[in-house]
């Protein structure tokens, strides 16, 4: 383990940056997430055909064409406009960081918007006309009605996306962000230990995805706690 | 019918069994004779179906004895499975197997406990759809049928086995009002048949026309067993006289 | 942008390559990781703690780190044992297409045993008894009871399984193989024209998707021919 002493500080820094890719692609999967399922839900024929294109592409395409796409496209788009200006200019490079955030944000907010959707749709009709009746403001029943309950219905589901989440986010050192599987690269060279050092990161996600579901688990105890009174 | 009318074919010796702090069963004796067909009710929760259920092994007893024609069930009891195909059981919820058609409800068992090839097995399970008067269903899914043609094919399962004893756990309970007495018919021909039964029932009507014997249970004893006559005329316990206040009273 | 025609035509040749790599790839990591999760629903449903605290820490390994993580671990980790290279398996582990069909097997299992539990965990107690009651054996009540029930409830949670199986495969790429993606990367490497190229490809990835819904859904519909009126 003597090898490892001079990592250690890598490690962690690695890690930091796969948990500000993780809080990062969190919030947008949650906005797309909304946006899709409110599109879906709207009765607005353009919005519910954009809404299930965006949903069947990025459910159907394997994340790691999607992020490659993201990264190179967006490269050379940028770099055709940056070239109207200056011509001189050879190329434009995109930040691995936003480029890989951004994919891995539309991809689980695609999954988001059918988690989103299908607890909106399971808030019982009945529960949201006995708010109405005692004169609550339809925007007032949204937020402290419908929303509550929604969140309980959706939490299951959502505890997954952001397992998936966290695990994607080791795609992004395939586009050159230097988080943990960098690190384990560059540690490899140098130990010639690839087992412990890619190992290494194995754990470090699983301790990661470990705190992830026992907060999920927490959190669903707290939102079904009306549920267990009844037993 | 050469056997001598009087051997034992349930015996119950000082059963008790407990649900963690609950005590469901407390020195519960009982014996059922060949051809007797015992009634059993009491208020809900006072173990009715932990004993019948107890007397298939469905539920391990805690201590006591049971004996089924003759032999104790016991943890060393290696052929569980063929005791229990000496006694048939009939569910409250019916559980037929929903991906099974009606005629291969009944053949499973047919074919993987008695062996039976699929002609034989097909030719004993049509006998007994017509008994229970619903033939025409034989190719039909469970889902198809209403409740009470459900709980006769349930019936019909059961019988298929040739039980020596049947146990009825609550059958007319989750029917709608309509369909219980086309169930209930049923039981009363095999009653009269002799069929051995145990019953776990709140259908009176049934009970004083068919029963032998009432058991009735409280807190997971039984209080007092009787002959329907007597049982609905002279109850002896404060507590039978309560729940026959209540249940006659609608 | 002007997207070239001509780019797409001459790399199909090249792409269908990769296609073939691609299903190879899923075909042979999905019956592997099909026995492998069956496999592992009996260790856990045994009742034997020895038997099933080793599959749930494996189910729980294999499902909480990334599937790219476990590539690497396979194909650049463990040539760093003597052992494994002086193994029988070398000739498998040394190649690429091997790591990659043993990392996806491996992790597709820890999936599935989970669908399958679920799909057992979702058949009725009551079942169970209705056949103990009629003096079905254990084995019998497993195969003719439950297994059926539990293969119904289970398809459209595997038939996800198995679409996510399809993507993940594409993680080969990273370890030079030349399935579609890697067939695609290289072509992106030499003509740089990301568009056409990817997009393809995600197109390809998307038809193969929607064969696979339909084909589970037909086959859940075919099973399900009981649960509905």
């Amino acid at each position: 383990m003597a090898e490892l002493s001079g990592w250690l500080d890598d490690y962690f820094w690695g890690a930091m940056v796969v948990l500000k890719v993780f809080g990062v692609s969190l919030t947008m999967a949650v906005i797309f997430g909304l946006m899709g399922a409110s599109a879906k839900l709207s009765k607005n024929r353009i919005a519910n055909k954009i809404a299930n294109a965006y949903t069947i592409t990025f459910r159907g395409t394997p994340e790691i064409l999607v992020l490659l796409l993201f990264y190179y496209g967006s490269a050379i788009a940028l770099t055709k406009i940056v070239q109207i200006f200056f011509p001189q200019m050879p190329f434009v490079d995109i930040p691995p960081f936003w480029a890989g955030s951004l994919s891995i944000g539309l991809i689980v907010g695609s999954y988001a918007t059918e988690t989103f959707r299908g607890a909106f749709m399971g808030v019982d009709p009945g529960i949201v006309e006995a708010s109405r009746a005692l004169g609550i403001s339809n925007l007032h029943t949204f937020f402290y009605v419908r929303i509550p309950q929604m969140w309980r219905l959706a939490l299951p589901a959502f505890g997954n996306h952001m397992l998936s989440i966290m695990k994607d986010t080791a795609l992004i050192s395939i586009i050159g962000l230097e988080e943990i599987l960098f690190v384990a690269e560059m540690a490899t060279a140098v130990t010639l230990k690839p087992f412990t050092m890619y190992m290494i990161v194995a754990l470090i996600y699983l301790s990661i995805t470990t705190v992830i579901t026992m907060v999920v688990m927490l959190l669903e105890k707290h939102a079904n706690r009306h549920l267990e009174v009844a037993k | 019918m050469k056997d001598n009318d009087n051997e034992a074919k349930i015996i119950l010796q000082d059963v008790c069994k407990s649900f963690g702090d609950f005590q469901a069963l407390n020195n519960i004796n009982l014996q059922v004779n060949k051809g007797e067909k015992i009634v059993v009710c009491g208020p809900s929760g006072s173990g009715k179906s932990t004993m019948i259920r107890c007397i298939n092994r469905l539920e391990e007893h805690d201590s006591g004895k049971i004996i089924i024609s003759g032999r104790e069930l016991t943890n060393e009891v290696k052929d569980i499975d063929a005791v229990r195909s000496e006694v048939g059981m009939v569910f409250q919820n019916f559980n037929l197997f929903p991906h099974l058609t009606v005629i291969n409800n009944l053949m499973l068992a047919l074919k993987l406990v008695r062996k039976m090839n699929k002609s034989k097995a097909r030719e004993v399970a049509m006998g007994f759809l017509e008994r229970v008067q619903i033939p025409e269903q034989a190719d039909k899914y469970p889902i198809q049928l209403s409740g009470g043609q459900q709980q006769r094919v349930a019936i019909a399962r059961a019988l298929c086995m040739n039980p020596e004893v049947m146990l009825f756990d609550e059958p007319t309970s989750a029917l709608d009002p309509e369909m219980i007495s086309e169930v209930l018919d049923v039981m009363i021909d095999l009653a009269n048949e002799g069929l051995t039964m145990i019953c776990v029932t709140h259908e009176m009507g049934f009970a004083r026309s068919v029963a032998d014997s009432i058991v009735f249970m409280d807190s997971g004893e039984i209080v007092e067993m009787k002959p329907p006559d007597e049982f609905f005329n002279n109850p002896e316990s404060k507590r039978t006289k309560a729940f026959l206040s209540q249940i006659l009273s609608h | 942008m002007n997207l070239q025609i001509y780019l797409i035509l001459e790399s199909i040749p090249k792409m269908l390559t990769g296609l073939g790599v691609t299903l190879q790839l899923l075909f042979l990591s999905a019956v592997l990781g099909l026995s492998l999760g069956i496999f592992l629903l009996l260790m856990r449903i045994s009742g034997r703690w020895y038997l099933s605290l080793p599959a749930f820490i494996y189910i729980y390994f294999f499902r909480g780190t990334p599937i790219l993580v476990q590539i690497f671990v396979i194909y650049h980790g463990f040539p760093q044992f003597e052992f494994i290279r002086d193994s029988v398996f070398w000739p498998i582990l040394r190649e690429p297409f091997g790591c990659a069909t043993l990392a996806l097997t491996l992790n597709t299992g820890a999936y599935v045993s989970e669908i399958l539990r679920g799909g057992y965990l979702g058949v009725q107690r009551e079942l169970h008894e209705a056949g103990m009651a009629l003096g079905l054996s254990k084995l019998h009540r497993f195969v003719y009871v439950t297994t059926p029930i539990a293969v119904r409830i289970a398809i459209p949670a595997y038939s996800n399984d198995f679409i996510s199986l399809l993507k993940a495969t594409s993680l080969a790429s990273t370890i030079t193989l030349l399935d579609m993606t890697g067939a695609s990367r290289t072509i992106v490497a030499e003509t740089f024209a990301p568009y056409e190229i990817f997009i393809s490809a995600a197109i390809i990835y998307m038809v193969m998707t929607f064969f696979i819904q339909r084909g589970f859904g037909r086959f859940e519909k075919y099973m399900s021919r009981y649960v509905k009126p």
